[in-house]
């Protein structure tokens, strides 16, 4: 060196951490990419459909007209349409109206000119329901319940007892010794493991495509000259986890804003909590799996290489949904909650199910967040390793084994 | 300033850059020059931090080069890439908030950059709308416009137009003012000739020549052309000369004892009449051709 030294330029301060410049550029893209927009409006679309039937169909009212040609039939119609108040029935409700006439003939005569859905009659040897064709099911079954404990109400004051008293002992209980899943319970849980499953595909393949593209036009070698490696990743992660969250925030908020309009609306209450533990577990389990689908991308040095690379991972987030959907009840399942990835379904429904105390899905989270930094570490390290491979795929022995740094 | 010592990178037995050691001047343009495979773009990658030497080391003002150091050069890598599917403007913004601009500075740089490369009427249209050579333009704007502490260039001229060649020249120039040092390969000798202020000649891994224009020049042999009435033979038993060509009455000789050429004006009079005398001086592909022969 012949020239006197110098003193190096001093290094420029960093506006902003690299991680948010790429999350930003990785939400930006597909805010802006038009096939990301529309499918997100279609869902969105899907779903204010499905939710409009069901407020469409929980605002309709059926009537049912009921002749009479007494006080005590239409007393009995007046309870059927009382209890028929309270019970919500998936479709709407119906109510029930008399039509008192003079006669059992003109009763008659109005079934037949269809001016009444049905006739019900009382006479010495009881009660008859007439319909022109049978009259409806719910219609029978109601009539004849509000009838029965009438009857047998009657029966029991002539007999000098209640029908309290006749009843006493005869109510069957139900127990198990696992705790029942409700209907509701698996149901939610069910939309759960899908929503969850179906945006780990779409986004982990996402995820894994940016990686081979920016590979393949070989930006890559500006961006791992400019900024960290592991930044680079941990933005990508973060930025399309961030629209993965969106997204679900956006449909379960739209569904549970639906089902506050339908005859569900007092669920929604229990369920706004099993939803935000939903929402809090793929959060967790959907960053740690994006580190695996990003490594498996850099492993990858074409698009077309990247069903090769990115198939076990396919299988694992499979697997991990069946697993969750069809464990048992007991001791498996509660195994099973406490596994990364299969956790972030199996956790909110045994929380929707009531059967987890408060501290189990924490634990449960802080294992999955332990998963996630590993998945970061080991992703980082298959990502500087594969970086710079242009050409075919690399094996797993050989993204390890990488002794090229960047 | 940027100094190699005795690089040295082998990829499995092979050996692509062989004990190489440079150093690149703030201020200066330095060309790089050699055959496709002699290593060019190997050492710039060692530079970058890209790639690890497999011996020697580099340093940057006269301490071990960081890779915080590397961050802040300007960069133009040998394989091409850009986002093709996405606006030019933005993703020459993205690529200046990485290279630590703001959001702002990155946005003028870039509007500024391509109004000066005669695109700033395509700022809006996707990157693979572009022309090959127009892409290229978008790729060193990339390099040049956070305004590096150095600039790596691997043949950023190559697929240009000439109008795009002077206005890439210009670019490269106000940051040779900025007084930071600018290293780029190139195929293009006469371009090179035309630019630099420094040549490094890599072949097959080994730096065979380096220095300014004039002292690659001094280095040469001295050459002389000679042109008599009569046949030109005689020159072969002059002392001192090397004759390397006699075609009738002219010759051209290599002076290998200093002084030499003093002689032979003299002893062409002494024979008969002396129509020319001169000194031949080598362009750069003839000093190119010679040294990494």
């Amino acid at each position: 060196m012949t020239t006197p030294e110098q003193l190096p330029p001093p290094h420029r301060p960093r506006p902003s951490a690299p991680w948010q410049v790429v999350a930003r550029r990785e939400v930006m893209a597909k805010l802006t990419d038009r096939t990301f927009v529309v499918s997100t409006l279609v869902s969105v679309l899907i779903i204010g459909v499905i939710v409009g039937i069901q407020v469409v169909l929980a605002q309709r009212t059926t009537t049912e007209t009921i002749a009479v040609t007494d006080d005590r039939a239409a007393a009995v119609v007046a309870g059927v349409d009382a209890a028929a108040q309270e019970m919500p029935v998936l479709g709407g409700r119906t109510r029930y109206e008399t039509v008192r006439v003079a006669s059992d003939a003109a009763a008659r005569t109005l079934v037949a000119d269809d001016d009444a859905d049905a006739y019900l009659a009382v006479g010495p040897d009881g009660w008859t329901l007439l319909g022109r064709s049978a009259p409806a099911a719910t219609t029978q079954l109601f009539l004849g319940q509000v009838i029965a404990d009438q009857t047998m109400a009657d029966n029991a004051a002539r007999a000098g007892t209640s029908l309290e008293t006749l009843r006493q002992g005869t109510d069957l209980q139900v127990e198990t010794l696992d705790g029942a899943r409700s209907g509701l319970a698996t149901g939610v849980g069910f939309a759960f493991a899908l929503l969850f499953y179906m945006s780990a595909l779409t986004f982990g393949i996402q995820i894994a495509t940016s990686v081979v593209e920016e590979k393949q036009s070989r930006i890559v070698e500006i961006l791992a000259t400019a900024i960290p490696v592991r930044q680079l990743l941990y933005g990508k992660v973060l930025g399309n986890t961030a629209l993965a969250v969106g997204q679900m925030v956006l449909y379960t908020g739209l569904g549970l804003v639906g089902l506050s309009f339908s005859n569900y609306a007092g669920i929604v209450s229990s369920l706004a909590g099993s939803v935000a533990w939903f929402l809090v577990f793929f959060l967790a389990g959907f960053a740690a799996l994006a580190c695996v689908w990003a490594a498996s991308g850099a492993m990858a040095s074409r698009n077309e290489d990247i069903g090769a690379t990115s198939g076990p991972l396919m299988w694992v987030t499979m697997i991990a949904f069946f697993a969750a959907l069809f464990v048992p009840d007991g001791l498996w399942q509660q195994l099973l909650s406490y596994v990364p990835v299969v956790s972030s379904i199996l956790m909110p429904m045994r929380l929707a199910d009531g059967n987890a105390t408060w501290w189990e899905p924490v634990i449960a989270l802080l294992v999955t967040l332990a998963f996630g930094v590993a998945m970061v570490r080991l992703g980082e390290r298959l990502y500087r390793n594969s970086l710079y491979h242009t050409s075919g795929k690399l094996s797993l022995r050989q993204a390890f084994a990488g002794t090229d740094q960047v | 300033m940027l100094a190699l010592h005795h690089i040295t990178r082998r990829f499995g037995a092979a050996v692509a850059v062989d004990d190489v050691s440079f150093t690149i001047t703030p201020g200066a343009m330095t060309g790089f020059v050699g055959a496709n495979g002699a290593g060019k773009t190997t050492t710039m990658r060692m530079i970058m931090g890209v790639l690890e030497p497999s011996a020697g080391g580099l340093t940057w003002y006269g301490r071990p080069l960081t890779r915080a150091d590397a961050e802040d050069f300007g960069y133009m890598p040998e394989e091409r890439g850009l986002y093709p599917k996405q606006r030019i403007l933005d993703q020459l913004i993205y690529l200046g908030e990485i290279q630590k601009m703001t959001r702002g500075d990155a946005r003028r740089a870039a509007i500024d950059h391509l109004d000066r490369f005669g695109l700033a009427g395509r700022m809006h249209d996707h990157l693979e709308a572009l022309s090959l050579g127009n892409q290229q333009r978008v790729q060193i704007i990339a390099a040049v416009m956070s305004a590096p502490t150095a600039l790596i260039l691997d043949e950023p001229f190559s697929g240009l137009d000439p109008g795009a060649v002077d206005a890439m020249s210009e670019v490269l120039r106000t940051h040779t003012e900025r007084g930071i040092p600018v290293l780029f390969s190139s195929h293009q000798l006469d371009l090179v000739d035309r630019l630099c202020d420094s040549l490094l000649i890599l072949s097959h891994g080994r730096l065979v020549a380096s220095g300014s224009e004039d002292q690659l020049r001094a280095g040469a042999p001295h050459r002389y052309r000679i042109r008599v009435s009569g046949d030109a033979g005689w020159v072969r038993d002059v002392p001192g000369i090397a004759c390397l060509d006699v075609d009738g009455t002219t010759a051209l000789v290599d002076i290998t004892t200093p002084g030499a050429e003093l002689t032979l004006p003299r002893a062409a009079l002494d024979r008969g009449d002396l129509y020319e005398f001169a000194r031949v001086v080598p362009s750069l592909s003839e000093i190119y051709r010679e040294v990494t022969a």
